[in-house]
């Protein structure tokens, strides 16, 4: 799977968690507000309801008013009350939704309508007994018996008991109400901190996977270039289809390839070593031919030779000589790599004194100073020291010839040099001393070819190591050279 | 089944297909001043037609020694060597190895084929070891020994 795929799926999920808790949190803030506009409905009943017993208390009171004085100012309160109790009643229908209330409500109104009808037969006869005093008997006996007995005690008990209970189921419901809110506020509360934690962790937990995923990946590319630029082409291991693979399959065809040329490389290579081995060898027969047959012409023509023809016939074998000496260098230069030397417990204190033992003659003033022991490739070291030493016994007069080895560790490395009193090297044949077959004397001498400097050239940087000289005209030369330590 | 064989021991097998080698065996020859019969193949499979006989008709007599060269073209010298002493007629010439190689390798195959002597051809020159030199001392020794001895069978 795609890693932006992976990291889109993460983030959906994290979106959708989100999502979830709006919509949650929607459900419950409608709630709370559902709660809210109840208990503002409730508390709109109750004061209605208030409103209500208060205009009932006053049509009573104007009613009771108006029976002892007699004073029709007093009935003001009642005929307005008439009017406002209806419309207060049907209020009260349209904000309750409780059917108990509604039907409450009803009773209300249907006491109150019989209170009415009593109320308004005694008014007319309270107002007939004041017109006229005959009619106060009737007015008295209406009031005892009808009135005190009927109107007053029990309709307007019920009435009050019925706005009573109304209240109280209100209150009870308001309460009921209240608590629920409290409930789903609190619930509110609780389920957007879990969503927040929920979301806060989800968040985490896909960065963090996403994060482990990319960073194992791509430390195991790093490792495997860092492989490659140490020289060992290996292959790292990925079996993902995403944008990271495409990273990891190019790094591994890169490395493929390297491996393949570098393998090439070393192949032609050793052709190469191979074909200078095989030519000089072969060169080496018809040498031999030419030489074989100016013995033999030596040998028949023994006393007929001329002075000036022996000259020429002895000139042949040196000439002869020198090419066995290029083509034994070449083959030397060749088998540096050809042949895998073998590592052995070196100490080069007692390399460099056998060295000197065989090389520099008596005349010289050889010294060393303090050398190291090495696990190494000894036989390579000891050519690199012999053809050094014999370098500088060659370009050194022997009266005061001095020469000196010495040694510096560097890192992983021994700096070893050695270094002589002799005719030393201009500045311009500084690079050139170490190419084969260069040599800075005359093409007759016999005892240079031009291979031992390019020979110990090769032998240290097939080793990574460098070499140089430090010299001017007359003034000797040092050789300077590094030397792996294992 | 042993078979009387007649050999001479003045005749001589040279197999080599280099003409100098050639030249250098005759001359280390004739310093011997003794008479001899020399016979040259250029390669394995000319020296067994000549000791075979191409037409069915072996040589007669056979020589006593053959001086093999190792390295030639068509059938080198390892290889004429296990034909030869897979021949029950041909199996007990002394067989002298003239080679180039002075590998412990080549040296210990030609050992298990049973060669009487090597001769290592040098191929480095010093000023005072001359080539030839060690041709004449190889020939003087070897071979001089088997010239001198009476014809005999074998």
């Amino acid at each position: 799977m795609k890693l932006a795929t992976q990291i889109s799926i993460g983030f959906l999920i994290v979106i959708s968690i989100d999502l979830i808790d709006s919509y949650t949190n929607y459900t419950l803030t409608k709630e709370v507000n559902t709660n809210t506009a109840f208990l503002t409905n409730s508390e709109a009943i109750i004061r209605n309801s208030g409103s209500l017993s208060r205009t009932i208390a006053d049509i009573h009171n104007a009613f009771r008013g108006f029976l002892l004085t007699g004073d029709e100012a007093f009935l003001e309160p009642y005929n307005t009350g008439l009017n406002t109790i209806p419309a207060l009643i049907n209020h009260g229908h349209i904000l309750t939704a409780s059917p108990d209330q509604d039907r409450r409500l009803d009773s209300i109104l249907a006491f109150h309508k019989l209170w009415i009808n009593y109320g308004n037969l005694l008014i007319k006869a309270k107002r007939k007994a004041i017109r006229d005093p005959h009619f106060l008997p009737e007015y008295q006996r209406l009031f005892e018996t009808q009135f005190k007995k009927r109107v007053a005690k029990s309709y307007s008990d019920e009435i009050a008991s019925l706005l009573r209970t109304f209240d109280i189921s209100e209150y009870k419901t308001r309460e009921g109400r209240r608590k629920a809110l409290e409930a789903s506020i609190r619930r509110t509360e609780t389920v957007s901190v879990f969503f927040s934690i929920f979301i806060i962790i989800m968040g985490i937990a896909s960065a963090i996977f996403i994060v482990l995923k990319i960073s194992g990946r791509i430390a195991s590319m790093v490792k495997l270039a860092e492989n490659i630029s140490r020289g060992d082409f290996t292959q790292v291991k990925d079996d993902k289809r995403d944008e990271l693979s495409s990273l990891s399959i190019s790094l591994n065809s890169m490395s493929e390839k390297l491996s393949r040329n570098i393998s090439e490389l070393e192949k032609r290579n050793a052709e190469l070593n191979q074909f200078a081995y095989v030519v000089s060898h072969d060169l080496k027969a018809p040498v031999r031919g030419i030489y074989n047959v100016i013995q033999w012409i030596e040998e028949d023509l023994n006393n007929e030779i001329s002075p000036d023809m022996r000259k020429y016939l002895d000139i042949i074998p040196q000439r002869i000589k020198r090419m066995e000496d290029l083509i034994d260098g070449l083959l030397d230069y060749a088998r540096i790599s050809r042949e895998k030397p073998v590592k052995e417990e070196t100490d080069v204190n007692v390399m460099v004194e056998e060295l000197a033992e065989m090389i520099v003659p008596k005349a010289f003033e050889f010294s060393h100073g303090e050398l190291p022991k090495l696990w190494t490739e000894k036989l390579l070291l000891q050519q690199v020291f012999s053809n050094l030493i014999s370098n500088a016994v060659k370009y050194t007069p022997p009266e005061n010839g001095r020469i000196e080895i010495s040694c510096a560790e560097k890192g992983d490395q021994y700096e070893f040099s050695v270094s002589d009193n002799g005719q030393g090297i201009d500045q311009e044949y500084h690079e050139k001393i170490f190419v084969i077959f260069q040599t800075l004397r005359e093409k007759h001498d016999k005892e240079s070819t031009g291979i031992g400097l390019a020979i110990v050239k090769k032998i240290i940087e097939e080793r990574h190591c460098t070499i140089s000289v430090v010299s001017s005209a007359g003034k000797g030369a040092k050789f300077i050279f590094t030397w792996p330590k294992n | 089944m042993a078979k009387k064989l007649i050999m001479n021991n003045k005749r001589i097998l040279l197999v080599e297909d280099d003409e100098l080698d050639i030249i250098s065996v005759e001359r280390s020859l004739k310093k011997l001043d003794i008479a001899y019969e020399l016979f040259t193949a250029y390669n394995g499979i000319e020296a067994l037609e000549m000791l075979r006989g191409k037409g069915g008709q072996p040589m007669k007599p056979l020589p006593s020694l053959i001086l093999l060269d190792m390295n030639m073209p068509k059938m080198n010298g390892i290889e004429f060597l296990k034909i030869l002493r897979e021949d029950n007629m041909l199996k007990h010439i002394k067989v002298f190895v003239m080679t180039t190689s002075g590998e412990e390798q080549d040296r210990k195959a030609m050992e298990k084929l049973g060669v009487s002597g090597y001769l290592i051809k040098p191929l480095n020159f010093n000023n005072n070891n001359k080539r030839s030199d060690s041709m004449d001392a190889f020939v003087q020794f070897h071979i001089g020994k088997i010239l001198r001895q009476e014809s005999s069978f074998s």
